[in-house]
C-alpha cells in the first residue's frame, strides 16, 4: 500500500460546549489507535476551508437539465414531471421509441420505415433493451407521457393512501403549529415528539386492524386516540390485498418446482424505489420516474460564511463562490525512501546536481509495493506545496505513537522540529531565472557543509539551504515546493500500520487587511503578532505502509 | 507448428482497410466494411465472414479451434471489443470492449453490452434475443420490439460506410480479385 496523508477535520468531532463565545477547549487529534481515527481524517482535495452541509441551491433533472423551481418540486414529488424515466432492470435512463411498422405479408421488399414512428409508443432502455411494453404501459404520442401517465400514477394505491394521511395530518399540524410562538430548540423538540405521537397512534391503529385468521384481543377503539381526540383509520384492508398475495405465493412454488430463471423475480434494488409493497415479478417492475438532483451550497458551522455556492445553471459546473481548503492549506506529499543501505548513492547524486526527486523516484520505483520491514531504518520525504501568494513559515510536531499494553512503541519518528520556510507561489515564468541560481547554491552548500551528523536545523535559518543530515531537515527548496526528509526506525517486534499525527502548524503574513479571520478547520486558531501574522495549525496522519513480518 | 498461410478471400463488394492486420485463411463476404487497425487473426482455423458486417476499429476476432469460425450477417463489432466465439449468427450486436471467451457460441439477435466480460466454464450457445448487460454481466431476454428499425439502421450504416471509407482509407483487395 502506498504512503499517503490525510488531514484532519473537525466536522466529525462532538462540540464541547455549546455556548456561543466559550473558547474551544484545548484539542487533540485522537491517535491511530483510537476509534474515532478512521472518521477524522480525510484527503485534502476533499475539504473547504470550513465546513459543513447544507442548503439546497436548486433542483435539477440529471437527465433533461431542466431546472425545476423549488416550488414545484414538492408537488412533483422530487422527480421530473417531463418525460424522464429510469429503467427498472438496470436504472439508465430511457427513450422513447416508436413500434416496429407492419411487416409486408410476402416479405420480399422491406418494410417502409416511417420517419415519425408508428402508434404506440413506449419506452425503451438502449442498454439492457428492456421495454415498458413488457410492463403493460404504451403510448399514444410520443411527446407528453407525464400527463399520460398521470392517470395510472394518481390511483396507485400508494398515492391514495399517502394523500389520505396528509388530509388527516394537516389538521393536527395547524393545531400544533398555533400553540407554541417563540421558536426555540425547546419547543422544536415538542413540537416534532407531538407529530411523532400523532404519527405512533397512526401507526399502532393500523397495526390494530383486523387481520383475518388470526385471534386477537378486541382492541378498545378509543383506546387508540391520541391526545388530539382524532385517530387515523387506513383504508386500505389487509383483506382486500389478500387475494394478490395469494397469487404471489403460488407463484413462489410453482417455481421451486419448475424450472427456475433468476430474472424472474425482481431484485431488492429494483423494489425498494416504490414505498409500496410490490409485486415480486420481474415482469411487473414499472418506469420510475428520474428522481432529481440537487445542487447545494455549504457553509460554515461555526461563522456560516458560505464556503461553495454553485452556479444556477444547471449545465455548468463551476462555482461562483469556491473556498477550497487546498488553496490555503499547504499541500503534503509523503515519499518512502529505500532503506539507509541504498541512501549514499541517493545522496551522491544529488550532490552533483542532479535533481534529489529523480533519485528518490527511482529508488521509489525500485522499491514500491514492498512492506516495511522490522528492525530497519526508512527515510521519508514530505513535500509541501505552498499555494498562498505569500511565503510561509511551517512547524511540525509529531505525536508520539502510543505504546499500548507496557510494549515498547513500535516506531520512533524523528522530524525536524525547527520550522522551515516556503517560498510563494508564482506562475511558472517567473521562475526561470532564479532556479538555476538556486541551484548553484545549493550544489556549494552541500559540497561545503558535507555530510555532517548534526540533525537539527536549529543553527540555520530559513534562506539557508541546509542539508547537514542527508535525512532529516530540509531537503530542497525549488519554486513553492520544500522537500523535508524524516526517518522513521521500525522496532524488531511490532507489526501493524506505521501512522502517526503530526500537528502541522504554519504562519504567513497577511498584508490584505480585510482577509478573513473566521475560524478554519483547524480545531486552534491563534492569531499572533499584531494581526498582521496569521498562524493556523492543522492535524494530518502519515500513513507509510504495513509491517511486514520478518521472513 | 506450421507457419500460419495468408489466405484471402475478400468479396469485391466488401470494404476493407489497408491497415487491417489479417492473418491465416480468411474469407469475407458481401458488403462487408472492416475499419482500418481491425485484427483478425485466424491462427488455428480459418475464419468465414459473412455479409455486411460491420467489423469497427481496435476489434480482435480470434480463432483458436480448429475448425472454421461462422461469423453471420449483418453482424456489429464495436470498436475495441475482442471476439473468441467458435460461431455467431446473424444481427448480433457485441458492444464496446465488450470480451467474449472462446466457450460461448452466439445464435442471433443477440446484444453483448458494452465493457461486458463473458467468460463461461463450459460450453454454452447463448440463445436468441439475449441480452448481456451490465457490469456484473447479468442477462436477459429481449422481446425483440424495435428490431426491423435496428435492422433498417445498421443498413444504412453499412451502407454510409461503404461509401465514404473507401473515400478517405486505401483498400486492400483479395487475392483473387
Amino acid at each position: 500500500m502506498p504512503a499517503s496523508i490525510l488531514y484532519h477535520c473537525t466536522c466529525t468531532s462532538v462540540p464541547s460546549s455549546s455556548v456561543i463565545g466559550a473558547p474551544p477547549a484545548p484539542f487533540t487529534a485522537p491517535p491511530p489507535q483510537h476509534p474515532l481515527h478512521a472518521f477524522g481524517f480525510h484527503p485534502l482535495p476533499t475539504l473547504y476551508f470550513c465546513e459543513e452541509c447544507d442548503d439546497v441551491s436548486g433542483y435539477y433533472c440529471p437527465n433533461c437539465l431542466f431546472e425545476v423551481p423549488s416550488a414545484s418540486v414538492r408537488a412533483e414529488k422530487n422527480r421530473c414531471a417531463r418525460n424522464c424515466f429510469l429503467c427498472p432492470q438496470c436504472s439508465n435512463t430511457l427513450s422513447i421509441v416508436s413500434s416496429d411498422p407492419p411487416l409486408n405479408p410476402d416479405n420480399r421488399h422491406p418494410p417502409v420505415i416511417n420517419s415519425v414512428g408508428d402508434p404506440p409508443f413506449f419506452l425503451y432502455c438502449n442498454y439492457c433493451r428492456w421495454d415498458s411494453a413488457e410492463a403493460g404501459i404504451t403510448f399514444d404520442k410520443p411527446t407528453g407521457l407525464a400527463l399520460q401517465l398521470q392517470k395510472t400514477e394518481d390511483s396507485s394505491p400508494d398515492t391514495l393512501e399517502f394523500d389520505r394521511l396528509k388530509e388527516h395530518f394537516e389538521p393536527l399540524i395547524r393545531i400544533s403549529h398555533v400553540q407554541p410562538t417563540a421558536i426555540t430548540a425547546h419547543t422544536i423538540q415538542t413540537h416534532s415528539h407531538s407529530a411523532l405521537s400523532a404519527i405512533n397512534a397512526a401507526a399502532s391503529s393500523a397495526l390494530a386492524r383486523d387481520v383475518p385468521g388470526l385471534r386477537r384481543k378486541r382492541v378498545d377503539p378509543n383506546a387508540a386516540k391520541d391526545e388530539y381526540g382524532a385517530y387515523y383509520r387506513s383504508r386500505i384492508d389487509s383483506i382486500s390485498g389478500g387475494g394478490e398475495v395469494h397469487a404471489e405465493v403460488e407463484w413462489l412454488k410453482d417455481m421451486a418446482q419448475e424450472e427456475f430463471l433468476l430474472g424472474d423475480v425482481s431484485r431488492l434494488e429494483q423494489r425498494w424505489v416504490g414505498s409500496w409493497v410490490q409485486s415480486l415479478k420481474s415482469i411487473d417492475l414499472k418506469p420510475l420516474r428520474i428522481p432529481l438532483h440537487s445542487k447545494q451550497t455549504k457553509r460554515c458551522p461555526k461563522c456560516r460564511h458560505i464556503l461553495i455556492k454553485p452556479e444556477q445553471k444547471s449545465q455548468s459546473t463551476r462555482y461562483k463562490i469556491k473556498l477550497m481548503a487546498a488553496n490555503y492549506l499547504p499541500s503534503i506529499d509523503v515519499l518512502l525512501v529505500p532503506p539507509l543501505t541504498a541512501q549514499p548513492s541517493a545522496t551522491l547524486s544529488r550532490a552533483t546536481g542532479g535533481k534529489a526527486k529523480q533519485s528518490g523516484a527511482a529508488a521509489d520505483d525500485a522499491n514500491a509495493g514492498q512492506a516495511l520491514q522490522q528492525g530497519k531504518t526508512y527515510a521519508f520525504q514530505l513535500a509541501f506545496t505552498n499555494p498562498l501568494y505569500e511565503p510561509i513559515q511551517v512547524r511540525m510536531t509529531v505525536q508520539r505513537p502510543q505504546s499500548k499494553q507496557g510494549k515498547r512503541a513500535p516506531f520512533a519518528v524523528s522530524l525536524p522540529t525547527s520550522s522551515f520556510s516556503i517560498s510563494a507561489f508564482a506562475e511558472a515564468w517567473e521562475y526561470d531565472d532564479e532556479e538555476d541560481a538556486e541551484i548553484n547554491d545549493d550544489d556549494i552548500e552541500d559540497m561545503l557543509a558535507g555530510r555532517g551528523t548534526d540533525g537539527s536545523l536549529a543553527a540555520r535559518d530559513s534562506g539557508k539551504k541546509g542539508a547537514s543530515n542527508s535525512t532529516v531537515g530540509v531537503l530542497e527548496r525549488k519554486a513553492n515546493v520544500t522537500k523535508v526528509g524524516g526517518e522513521v526506525v521500525i522496532g524488531r517486534e511490532s507489526d501493524g500500520n506505521v501512522q502517526f499525527n503530526v500537528l502541522v502548524s504554519y504562519t504567513y503574513r497577511a498584508d490584505d487587511p480585510t482577509e478573513e479571520t473566521g475560524s478554519s478547520a483547524a480545531p486552534k486558531t491563534a492569531v499572533s503578532g499584531g494581526g498582521e501574522n496569521k498562524t493556523f495549525s492543522f492535524y494530518i496522519v502519515v500513513d507509510l505502509g504495513t509491517i511486514s513480518p520478518a521472513s | 507448428m506450421a507457419p500460419i498461410k495468408d489466405r484471402f478471400t475478400i468479396h469485391s463488394k466488401a470494404v476493407v482497410c489497408q491497415d487491417v492486420d489479417l492473418r491465416g485463411e480468411i474469407t469475407i463476404g458481401s458488403g462487408t466494411v472492416v475499419h482500418p487497425k481491425a485484427t483478425i487473426f485466424a491462427i488455428t482455423g480459418p475464419i468465414v465472414i459473412g455479409a455486411n458486417c460491420i467489423i469497427e476499429e481496435a476489434v480482435i476476432i480470434i480463432n483458436r479451434k480448429k475448425e472454421v469460425m461462422r461469423i453471420g450477417d449483418e453482424n456489429l463489432f464495436e470498436i475495441g471489443c475482442r471476439v473468441e466465439c467458435p460461431s455467431i449468427g446473424d444481427f448480433n450486436t457485441i458492444s464496446t470492449r465488450a470480451r467474449v471467451h472462446y466457450t460461448l457460441r452466439l445464435t442471433s439477435y443477440c446484444v453483448i453490452g458494452a465493457g461486458c466480460l463473458v467468460v463461461l466454464p463450459e460450453e454454452e450457445v447463448l440463445e436468441e434475443h439475449t441480452v448481456i448487460y451490465g457490469p456484473a454481466s447479468e442477462r436477459r431476454v429481449w422481446s425483440g420490439r424495435g428490431h426491423i428499425q435496428e435492422l433498417d439502421l445498421r443498413r444504412k450504416h453499412s451502407e454510409y460506410l461503404r461509401e465514404t471509407l473507401p473515400k478517405f482509407n486505401r483498400l486492400r483487395r483479395g487475392d483473387g480479385a
